[in-house]
């Protein structure tokens, strides 16, 4: 679910490039076409290829990839109002600049996300909204494991953001959240926090942010995993029962316990929450056909009937009173905290957040340079790490570890704060000077990445990058590894490794090393775009 | 100005929807022959894309295209070709008048008195308070929340007050807080600075009529007339603004937000939209709405500067056709002149909407120069 990345992420060009062809791809799937039944007279039965192009009966609607989980209700609304959404999946800052930019213009009819308050901060993509209106609801929440509540003697209906602070600048409460610039939830996490904290009576201010700073350092301190979906999060926080909680959506935690019986306890702190409100907007371009059709998909996804459905199958919140919120959903209300005015109040804090408030993190590039790599593979390598460089965070620490018949050296970068521009100049340099030879000693080169974050995993995100292009042929075995990893303390086994797939690697070999460490397997097979090496690296950032 | 462009470019759905009920009734045209282009406030879309009103213009031989844009942005745009401009107040159209080559005086066909909505727990803590009151002993009284309509279609609770401008301005400059208020203590989404959620002064009608109000209220009953006066309630109004973080650019958003429960308790609607709400809307989407009709307001006056002699035509139209009246409140407006239209419709909905607006004070509204002054200086 990478819902959402705000645009002050100076996303270097290609990633922006990465995205296009996925977007396409995803807007060649129509939902619930093969369902049809022909029979509804809107022109959109079964057996008609999809072009994108406009039709009547089919509502085209750029939409947030957490809303997947509504494909049964819409292909309800579909037999309900002979309407058919054609959904393109896509984070919320992805369809922003689409919007921005002009690029929706004539594609879509509607765009569904899961908020539009950072929308509305860019004034050329609100100017193509005509109208919105909320579907249902979900807050951003606490889950808290029920051994950590007890711990803590708390009551789950009034806790507040200071009380949650003061448990983690007390070392009593760690946490995992994910990365607000990649997912709506980890930046409308990060907005309420820093309400919280701020003391903030208002919508948060530079002031505020600033005046905020030393205790969201302290609460960020708490902060044990971060990850770019809410998927990965939630295996990862399965794996590791030192980790007290969860900031999601309410939604999130709930279906957790619905689904995998996490047992959490879910908190909405008592001094406010930023919620989102799913609003399904149509677009200034859309034909009054097509306006027509988000007027009656409007009104049939807000009809009491439909609202019941959607709280008891999604857990989110219903947004007509006359449906009750479902079973697990505590019916006391909460305040709104009120977003942010200006993107430069919402840039600068995610920008902090980046550089001063999270923990640093400290990677290790696990890369292979054996023989094999040679000639093009070499140079993908050396300009998806280029690629990389851009964006590097303060304090960050980097090392590339190089390996062919054996590691053929370790080298360590840190991004200085007085001088952010060194380290990954450095690192460029490094890059360039890799050279291909060699065999492909995988499983000892991980062992000495290992060996290098040492026993410290608690002062950074600790985490390591595999990249190969082919089978393990030297050094130690893979049952080798797994001895050496199993017999690590657990404060050194917290560290997982994502893999990237390249070149003639072994997928089966990979993904057991992924699983085994906690960690998730990348793609980067395709020549470019999505699943190709730049976008591989690019897409981990997320969860480091 | 850059919103100016970005408004314009939202062309508008009454236009497409006129041109695409046009040309599918293309055949029957006896009357069709006045093809009328305007620009209009983004409030009354919804009025003009009505297929009743587009047939009810049909009938007189009216095709009406409409775009829509931000009522205090119109005078800046190039109205060439354009047959009327339709802001939601007066003084734009005032201006435009001024400036526009005109047919005549501008017309005022209705106007919509600006209020404020409430969830209930707000409303009541606002009363008890002193910075509002609900009006008790009113025909309401049945059966709860979305239960049956009483006779003036209420609940168990009061469903309608008066909002004093006075005390809330001055729990505004002291930057009052809900947990400052007695009664909120109970009722947790009631937290943080007291405020009311408006759209962005800047670029929307109801935003800008807000601070006009305000203004005039904070400044001893006067309305500003020159810079010093704009000066005076500036402070208090960027306090209004800023505290509300974003802002949305039309009045319908933050409507709908509100009867979704979610957002701030108080925002300031126009009366029309809940009006249409409780006309037209399903009984659920009501909920525990309560509208507070500010002692001091303003009134949306939705006036029509005609620009050529068929744009005078249809403003005629819009002020005399006891049709397109009856039209014009199915959509919550009020009818100039006789108000029976506008009390017969509502007439079941009394627990909410103030039909005669009893101690309402209407503000008048400064200059189109000042006051986009005042928004400038309240967001910037």
């Amino acid at each position: 679910m990478r819902d959402r990345r705000p645009p002050h992420a100076r996303r270097p060009p290609y990633a922006r490039r990465v995205l296009l062809p996925l977007l396409a791809a995803a807007l060649l799937l129509p939902l619930a076409a093969c369902t049809s039944d022909g029979g509804d007279g809107r022109g959109s039965g079964p057996g008609r290829s999809d072009d994108g192009r406009a039709r009547t009966g089919t509502l085209r609607v750029l939409a947030s990839s957490e809303l997947s989980d509504m494909k049964a209700l819409l292909e309800e609304a579909r037999k309900a109002t002979g309407i058919t959404v054609r959904p393109t999946w896509a984070g919320t800052l992805d369809a922003v600049e689409r919007l921005a930019s002009g690029r929706a213009d004539g594609a879509f009819d509607a765009v569904w996300l899961s908020s539009n308050d950072y929308l509305r901060l860019d004034p050329e993509a609100a100017g193509r909204i005509a109208s919105e209106t909320p579907l249902m609801a979900s807050p951003v929440a606490l889950g808290v494991r029920p051994a950590t509540m007890r711990r803590l003697g708390w009551d789950a209906a009034s806790v507040s953001w200071a009380q949650v602070h003061r448990a983690v600048a007390a070392g009593d409460l760690t946490y995992g959240m994910t990365d607000p610039n990649r997912s709506n939830s980890g930046f409308s996490a990060l907005i309420s926090i820093a309400s919280g904290l701020s003391g903030a009576q208002a919508a948060l201010t530079d002031d505020d942010v600033r005046r905020a700073g030393p205790k969201l350092r302290e609460f960020f301190a708490g902060q044990r995993l971060t990850s770019g979906s809410s998927g990965w999060l939630a295996s990862a926080y399965a794996r590791r029962s030192t980790v007290d909680a969860l900031i999601n959506y309410e939604s999130v935690l709930l279906s957790l316990n619905r689904d995998d019986d996490a047992g959490l306890t879910v908190i909405r702190p008592r001094d406010g929450v930023v919620t989102a409100d799913y609003p399904l907007s149509a677009l200034t371009g859309a034909t009054p056909e097509a306006r027509d059709a988000v007027r009656t998909l409007t009104e049939h996804f807000r009809s009491t009937a439909v609202q019941r459905e959607i709280t008891a199958r999604t857990l989110r919140r219903p947004v007509v009173a006359a449906a009750r919120p479902a079973d697990p959903l505590a019916p006391e209300q909460r305040r709104e905290l009120p977003f942010p005015g200006s993107r430069s109040v919402a840039d600068g804090l995610l920008s902090s957040y980046e550089h001063r408030l999270r923990r640093p993190s400290r990677t290790v590039y696990v890369l292979d340079t054996s023989g094999s790599m040679k000639g093009r593979r070499l140079a993908q390598l050396k300009s998806a790490l280029n690629g990389l460089t851009g964006h590097f965070r303060e304090r960050e620490q980097v090392t590339l570890l190089p390996f062919g018949s054996a590691v053929k050296q370790v080298r360590t970068h840190t991004v200085d704060p007085a001088d952010p521009k060194a380290g990954p100049a450095a690192i460029r340099a490094d890059a360039a000077a890799l050279s291909a030879e060699g065999d492909t000693a995988i499983y000892s080169s991980l062992a000495a990445a290992y060996d290098h974050l040492g026993p410290d995993t608690e002062s950074a995100f600790t985490s390591i990058v595999l990249m190969t292009d082919g089978e393990n042929t030297a050094g130690r075995s893979a049952a080798e590894f797994e001895a050496f990893y199993r017999a690590l303390p657990e404060a050194r086994r917290v560290t997982p490794v994502f893999p990237v797939v390249f070149g003639d690697s072994d997928r089966s070999e990979l993904e057991a090393i992924a699983a085994l460490t906690g960690g998730r397997l990348f793609d980067g097979t395709k020549e470019e775009g999505p699943g190709s090496l730049d976008g591989a690296f690019e897409e981990i950032r997320g969860y480091q | 100005m850059g919103i100016v462009l970005a408004v314009f470019l939202i062309a508008g759905v009454a236009a497409a929807v006129a041109l695409g009920r046009d040309s599918g009734a293309g055949g029957d045209s006896g009357t069709a022959a006045k093809t009328v282009r305007g620009v209009i406030g983004s409030e009354k879309a919804e009025f003009f894309a009505d297929p009743d009103t587009v047939k009810a213009l049909a009938a007189h031989g009216f095709t009406v295209r409409t775009e829509t844009s931000g009522s205090w942005a119109m005078d800046r745009l190039p109205l060439k070709g354009y047959d009327f401009a339709f802001p939601g107040s007066k003084a734009p159209a005032d201006e435009l008048s001024r400036s526009a080559e005109t047919r005549g005086g501008p017309l005022r066909p209705f106007y919509s008195p600006l209020v404020v909505v409430a969830h209930r727990n707000a409303a009541e803590v606002l009363a008890a308070n002193g910075l509002a009151r609900l009006r008790t002993g009113a025909p309401e009284a049945t059966d709860g929340p979305g239960g049956a309509d009483g006779p003036g279609g209420g609940s168990k609770w009061a469903t309608q007050g008066t909002l004093l401008m006075g005390p809330y301005l001055a729990a505004a400059e002291d930057d009052r807080t809900w947990q400052q208020l007695k009664g909120a203590s109970g009722h947790a989404e009631l937290s943080g600075t007291v405020f009311i959620t408006s759209t962005d002064p800047v670029t929307s009608n109801s935003g800008a009529l807000y601070l006009a109000a305000a203004s005039y209220a904070a400044d001893g009953g006067r309305v500003a007339t020159d810079a010093k006066a704009v000066e005076r309630t500036a402070p208090l109004l960027r306090k209004l603004v800023q505290v509300q973080g974003a802002q949305q650019t039309s009045s319908d958003a933050p409507f709908r937000d509100f009867i979704s429960g979610v957002g701030n308790p108080l925002v300031l609607v126009y009366e029309s939209q809940v009006a249409s709400l409780l006309m037209n809307g399903q009984r659920q989407e009501v909920g525990d709405l309560v509208v507070l009709y500010p002692d001091t307001t303003v009134s949306s006056d939705h006036t029509l500067v005609p620009l050529t002699d068929h744009g005078r035509e249809l403003g005629e139209l819009l002020s005399t056709d006891p049709g397109l009246r009856k039209l014009a409140v199915r959509h919550g407006f009020r009818p100039q002149g006789a108000a029976a239209e506008f009390t017969a419709a509502t007439a079941g909905h009394t627990a909410y909407i103030d039909q005669r607006l009893t101690g309402v004070r209407q503000a008048p509204v400064p200059t189109a120069e000042l006051l986009r002054s005042m928004a400038r200086r309240a967001r910037g």
